[in-house]
């Protein structure tokens, strides 16, 4: 963990990690007996599943409760053995499914995404590609009413200690424009940009596209700041996320090596950071349980430890060891409890580190005070609530140890909500 | 199985950068020690005794509170000592006990308490406590008289009310090296000018106070006792008097500098530290009172919320 320097009178700054040659390649981890997918359906509103308990399924095919835009590809051949119910953050609900996996000799293989993948279109790439690692989301180019204009491909982790975007870039920039061109050929869009850190600025080169770099402190690499700072001036001003799909390196060169190769890659790279620091990348098929992470490790877990998917600022903790890497799990981390800081419930005390750091100019230290008192509704209009691009770095700096960012989520939570049941009622 | 494993599950995010309120309550308190000890040396076991009464108090009037009010014991994270030291350290060795007992009861109880605690507090505390002491029982805090039965090796006359009642001249008695020295009289961790700055440049460097506050206060003073002084020589002291007596580096570094009465924006920063110099000397140089840092410093406070208005706008709003 990364703390507060001796001197204190420039605003803190935190690094993003740096790939190394050391942990360059990464360690295959298979599924032992069973992977888990967490689809975004509740379980209640899917009347006529089209799947059940005891269905065999083929790695590739497409695990769906009802037949929407949300699914996720089943990464190896087996058979159903549950589907539960599982709650996330904020209450949301997911349907798990669980497949108990086919030894290796007998995986049978979906054949559905072979027999389209000879004519790439953003329609198939939609109906089959959106599982795929990295988590493409292609639903953007099917809004008439905010044409795309531009493709950006982030090489860059967005959180802390990732490594997993930097990786493809580094070992994989041919895979990058091969699917970058690809991106381009279905969308019709020529203008694709590839975002690297500046370490990477010379391989990025070759990929094609036309390359920006972003800074190594956090949280530049945010999506939202680097539409601020980085394409603003490729396009005017433009201020809210319409007319840019953003893509990950992972998945860009998950979607190329598709349509090359008419199979579905379903390995997923994550970073892996254990108890005392040391990182890994490792590469598992998406749905794995995290303990057969673990496992491979040697890593073990007791009653206070903290399993983090995703990066220590913007990750969420898991439950269990059981919970799977999924298909925008960049890294997983392993912390220790007595690496685990207290939160406090004390009174905010107006230091301002919070104003000092927060990269959209909210006045985080008068925001706090109506989100303690619940007025969300104030906090929204007067303290710029939608503002906040949810970096996490106010909590990281809070003197007062206040859950800063928590705060921010549920008041952001419950006004959406609101709205929802408004426009629903309406 | 590992269901009866019990992992830690939090919002994010999972790091912290370990700061804490009682670890810079602690940094400020070490800090002040650098002032206080000289002044306790100076003045001796009375001022120990006021210092460690006034701690003692305040730490004891919130607690008071803590169980008047039923809430969670908050003494732990320093603030309320922090309270107590800043206020010992503007008052003379002389104080009468109850007078620093009722002191500490307007910082801790008044100051801050009634206003929701630490961090609601639109007056620095120690400074409301201070004001309202000098106001009820003017004559204890006349240093002169106060600490008339002390014998120094220097001149043993407030220096302000020096420069008050007979202008520059006599100022000019005060040799600057040796006000930085703490060769004047005063509060008892207010005088020792080197132990004040030290203090007050460790607690910048570490980022435990706003240096944009301090170095913009006392810049504030500088400007105005320049103007002064050119304007009329005579009357006026200098820059380097007005910086170096009084409550003057106590106020930029321990007192405008307190987190929930002072702004935290970069521009707000320093109109506030100017303000606050600016009204400083022009309280000291026209106005009826002695030393005009109390009040410069409660006045800041009061359009610290106003300032503090001037800032960047939010991500994706305006142009
Ligand atoms: S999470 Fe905090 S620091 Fe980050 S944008 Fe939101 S308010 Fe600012
Ligand atoms: S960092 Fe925490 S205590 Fe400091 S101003 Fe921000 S919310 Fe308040």
């Amino acid at each position: 963990m990364i703390k507060r320097s001796f001197f204190g009178l420039v605003k803190p700054k935190l690094q993003y990690e740096i790939i190394d040659e050391a942990q360059a390649e990464p360690v295959s981890i298979k599924a032992s007996k069973q992977i888990m997918l967490y689809i975004d359906q509740s379980l209640e509103n899917t009347g006529n599943a089209l799947l059940k308990t005891g269905d065999p399924v083929k790695a590739g095919q497409k695990i769906a409760m009802t037949d929407s835009v949300d699914y996720l590809l089943s990464s190896k051949s087996g058979q159903i053995s549950k589907i539960s119910t599982f709650v996330g953050i904020m209450g949301k609900k997911f349907t798990s499914v669980t497949i108990d996996v086919d030894s290796e000799s007998s995986q049978t293989v979906d054949e559905s995404f072979k027999n389209v993948c000879q004519t790439p279109s953003l329609e198939n790439a939609r109906d089959f590609l959106a599982g795929l690692p990295g988590q493409p989301d292609f639903n953007g180019f099917f809004d008439m009413d905010k044409p795309v204009k531009a493709i950006v491909v982030l090489g860059v982790d967005d959180d802390l200690l990732s490594t997993t975007n930097q990786y493809f870039v580094k070992n994989n920039i041919i895979a990058i424009k091969t699917g970058v061109d690809l991106l381009c050929k279905i969308t019709g869009i020529s203008n694709a940009i590839l975002i690297v850190p500046q370490h990477l600025e010379q391989v990025a080169g070759s990929s094609g596209a036309i390359v920006k770099t972003v800074d190594s402190e956090y949280p530049s690499a945010h999506p939202e700041l680097i539409m601020q700072h980085i394409l603003a001036s490729e396009d005017g001003k433009s201020k809210s996320k319409s007319g840019i799909a953003f893509f990950s390196a992972e998945a860009v060169c998950a979607i190329g090596a598709a349509y090359n190769t008419g199979k579905l890659p379903l390995e997923k790279i994550v970073t892996f950071v254990s108890k005392n620091g040391n990182k890994q990348l490792v590469s598992v098929p998406i749905g794995t349980p995290i303990q057969d992470i673990l496992n491979k490790f040697n890593e073990t877990l007791n009653d206070g430890d903290r399993v983090i998917l995703g990066g220590p600022m913007k990750g969420i903790s898991a439950f269990s060891a059981e919970y799977p890497v999924l298909p925008d799990t960049d890294a997983i981390i392993i912390q220790d409890k007595n690496q685990i800081t207290e939160r406090s419930d004390t009174a905010c005390i107006n230091c301002g580190e919070c104003v000092r750091v927060c990269p959209a100019n909210i006045q985080v230290n008068q925001l706090i005070r109506f989100l303690e008192a619940g007025q969300y509704e104030e906090a929204a209009d007067q303290n710029d609530l939608f503002s906040c691009i949810e970096c996490g770095f106010c909590s990281y700096v809070c003197e007062s140890r206040i859950p800063v960012f928590q705060h921010i989520k549920l008041a952001k939570h419950t006004l959406e909500s609101m709205k929802a049941a408004e426009e629903s009622n309406a | 199985m590992h269901n009866t494993l019990k992992l830690t599950v939090s919002h994010a995010p999972f790091w912290h950068n370990g700061s804490s309120i009682s670890s810079k309550s602690r940094n400020i308190l070490l800090a002040s020690l650098l002032a206080v000890i000289p002044g306790c040396l100076q003045y001796g076991p009375a001022a120990v005794g006021v210092v460690t009464l006034a701690i003692a108090s305040a730490v004891i009037w919130e607690l008071l509170i803590n169980f008047i009010s039923r809430r969670p014991i908050s003494v732990g994270d320093g603030n309320a000592a922090l309270i107590g030291m800043m206020f010992a350290m503007m008052l003379p060795a002389t104080t009468p006990w109850w007078a620093v007992v009722t002191g500490t009861f307007f910082a801790v109880v008044i100051g801050k308490e009634i206003f929701g605690g630490i961090g609601a507090n639109p007056f620095n505390p120690a400074v409301l406590a201070m004001t309202i002491v000098m106001l009820s029982w003017g004559d204890l805090f006349d240093f002169n008289a106060a600490l008339l039965n002390y014998s120094f090796d220097f001149n043993a006359v407030y220096p302000l009310v020096l420069s008050k009642s007979f202008g520059a001249l006599p100022a000019e008695s005060f040799v600057l090296t040796d006000l930085l020295l703490g060769k004047q009289i005063g509060g008892i961790g207010a005088t020792f000018g080197i132990g004040l700055i030290a203090g007050g440049v460790y607690l910048m460097l570490r980022g435990y106070i706003r240096w944009e506050i301090s170095i913009s206060f006392l810049a504030g003073i500088f400007a105005s006792a320049l103007f002064f002084n050119i304007l009329n020589p005579e009357l006026y002291a200098g820059p380097g008097f007005h910086l170096l007596t009084g409550y003057t580096l106590i106020g930029a570094f321990f007192l405008a500098t307190e987190d929930s009465s002072s702004p935290v924006n970069f521009i707000p920063m320093l109109i506030y530290g100017l303000l606050g110099g600016a009204l400083t000397v022009m309280i000291r140089n026209i106005g009826t009172h002695i030393d005009g840092v109390l009040y410069a410093i409660l006045i800041i406070n009061l359009v610290n919320p106003i300032v503090d208005k001037i800032r960047p706008k939010a991500l994706g709003k305006g142009v």
